[in-house]
């Protein structure tokens, strides 16, 4: 018997989660956007999945967003007993009395944790897509390292905020730059210098052309849901999966497009959004 | 006639013990014992004994304030982001704008300044005294610390001989910098299993230590650059504006468990 959805099932909702410190403007963005590209999809922006003020749920999130932490980039798995410091900081991440980052999580766990969470999980008619000021990882099997991600798709789909800002790399004389100040002990003073020194080549924390970027990695993550297929390889796609910053300024920013291909694609998806899978 | 007024080495030598001995007993049960005597232990210890707290710091060298004399690469510019800046208005300490958000003040007055506010709140002192192991409570949880004099710690044990003595507090403090001494000591009886640097270059830890400020372990708390040993946060970011405001921080956790409040 055909396991196949293709044909059958109807992209109907996207539900945009908000991260767990918004920007308003981001999902705003992100939810104009895509509505112009899918019409007869009903989007919403849902509260933090991350956050909650019921005492069963942080204590369980806590305890698994604890274990997601990524502790060694060469391991794939990593199961180990999270500390209680850092079980007590989860939770009051998820309380909303700490802020998240600094910390790099392993993507699927982060979605394992969420998916419970989120509303109509399992129906195949919503696309969810997590928001989140986490920065997370996968593992990759062409280096056998973690790398950081912008977008990790799947159901759901998992959007990291400050990994616009750390997942591309970088320009290499940057951080052999910094690398040099690291040695040297050099201060906060000597790497606001050397950003400056960058700082048409990257998108950093704050940037405003960060809710351009998130309309395109959500895209991304809708295209994955339709269709198992969310990257593109023309560099001045915004389904571009871009791995150095002057990738991602030039495929969200620059260009700021579909590429003619997945423009058709899109178009005639825009119609009808229908699973292809 | 003489500058000075008449004394016998004998007084001086009865001030120096009879006050170090009534010092001692009073550390002997304590409220908070802060290993380490940095930015990070210094502002947590005055900010406690603001509140009536019994701190006492315990420093291995002579001198107090840690790395903040002096700026990265040697030199003694203190630069720290705001809003620490609004700490160094509380304890009097002049300072610049270097572009907007950033500020920077000399070492030398910086530190001195804190230690001198630390000192006028009532903070104790042990200097020229180690951490030599913790003292362990029900549960395992951390109980007070057992401390030795720093010569003796350095000299090999079968020359040095002296046993250490145990203070005993409800809150241990570990401000002891990236060696997270008293947090390694906990890993070297396998009570906690710390995860080592992250190999990740990524920036935004500068928030990261100050959020992670708290409780690493019951009765344990862990502040300043031993936050990101123990939790394995990127080492080139955190500054000294985080090593202030995480010493706050850990003094509010510790201060509100004191009271009864949550960790």
């Amino acid at each position: 018997m055909s396991t196949s959805r293709a044909g059958k099932t109807e992209l109907k909702r996207i539900d945009l989660y908000s991260s767990e410190n918004p920007d308003p403007s981001h999902l705003d963005g992100v939810q104009e956007y895509l509505a112009a590209l899918f019409p007869t999809v009903e989007l919403e922006i849902r509260p933090c999945l991350l956050k909650s003020t019921k005492s069963d749920t942080i204590d369980s999130l806590a305890g698994m967003l604890a274990s997601a932490r990524m502790r060694n980039p060469s391991l794939r798995v990593q199961d180990f007993v999270p500390m209680y410091g850092e079980v007590e900081y989860e939770k009051r991440t998820i309380r909303g009395s700490s802020t998240v980052g600094g910390v790099v999580y392993d993507a699927s766990k982060v979605a394992a944790a969420a998916e419970p969470l989120v509303k109509n999980h399992g129906s195949l008619e919503t696309a969810s897509l997590i928001f989140t000021d986490r920065l997370v990882s996968t593992y990759s099997d062409d280096d056998m390292r973690h790398h950081l991600r912008t977008v990790v798709c799947g159901f759901p789909s998992v959007v990291s905020i400050p990994g616009i800002c750390e997942a591309p790399a970088r320009p290499r004389e940057y951080y052999f730059a910094k690398r040099q100040l690291e040695a040297e002990s050099a201060g906060d003073l000597a790497l606001v210098v050397l950003k400056q020194a960058f700082r048409d080549e990257f998108i950093d924390y704050g940037d405003p052309r960060t809710a351009e970027v998130l309309k395109g990695l959500s895209l991304q993550g809708v295209m994955f849901h339709l269709s198992l297929e969310p990257f593109c390889g023309d560099s001045r796609c915004r389904l571009f999966n871009a791995h150095w910053q002057k990738d991602l300024i030039a495929s969200q920013i620059v260009s700021g497009r579909l590429c003619d291909k997945h423009e058709r694609i899109v178009k005639k998806l825009s119609k009808k959004p229908v699973l292809s899978w | 006639m003489p500058i000075f007024e008449k004394s016998s080495e004998r007084s001086v030598t009865r001030a120096i013990i009879s006050e170090f001995a009534k010092d001692m007993e009073k550390f002997s049960d304590t409220d908070v014992i802060i290993i380490g005597g940095g930015p990070s232990g210094l502002v947590a210890a005055r900010d406690l004994a603001l509140k009536g707290v019994k701190v006492l710091i315990v420093e291995r060298n002579n001198y107090l304030g840690g790395g903040f004399w002096i700026g990265g690469f040697l030199m003694n510019t203190i630069t720290v982001r705001a809003p620490a800046q609004k700490l160094l208005d509380e304890i009097g300490v002049k300072y610049k704008q270097f572009e907007k958000g950033l500020y920077i003040t000399p070492g030398p007055l910086a530190c001195s300044k804190l230690i001198a506010a630390a000192c006028e709140a009532g903070v104790s002192v042990l200097n020229m005294t180690s951490f030599d192991d913790i003292v362990l409570r029900e549960n395992n949880r951390v109980g007070g610390a057992v401390i030795n004099w720093t010569p003796v710690a350095l000299l090999p044990r079968q020359i040095s001989c002296v046993d250490p003595v145990a203070l005993e507090s409800k809150i241990v403090i570990d401000a002891t910098g990236h060696d997270a001494t008293v947090v390694k000591k906990l890993e070297e009886r396998g009570l906690i299993k710390t995860p080592g640097f992250g190999a990740m270059w990524i920036e935004k830890s500068e928030d990261a230590v100050v959020e992670h400020s708290g409780f690493a372990h019951p009765g344990l708390i862990v502040i300043g650059m031993a936050v990101s040993t123990t939790y394995g946060l990127p080492r080139m970011g955190p500054t000294f504006g985080s090593m202030l405001l995480s010493g706050r921080k850990g003094a509010q956790v510790a201060y509100e468990h004191l009271k009864g409040g949550k960790d």
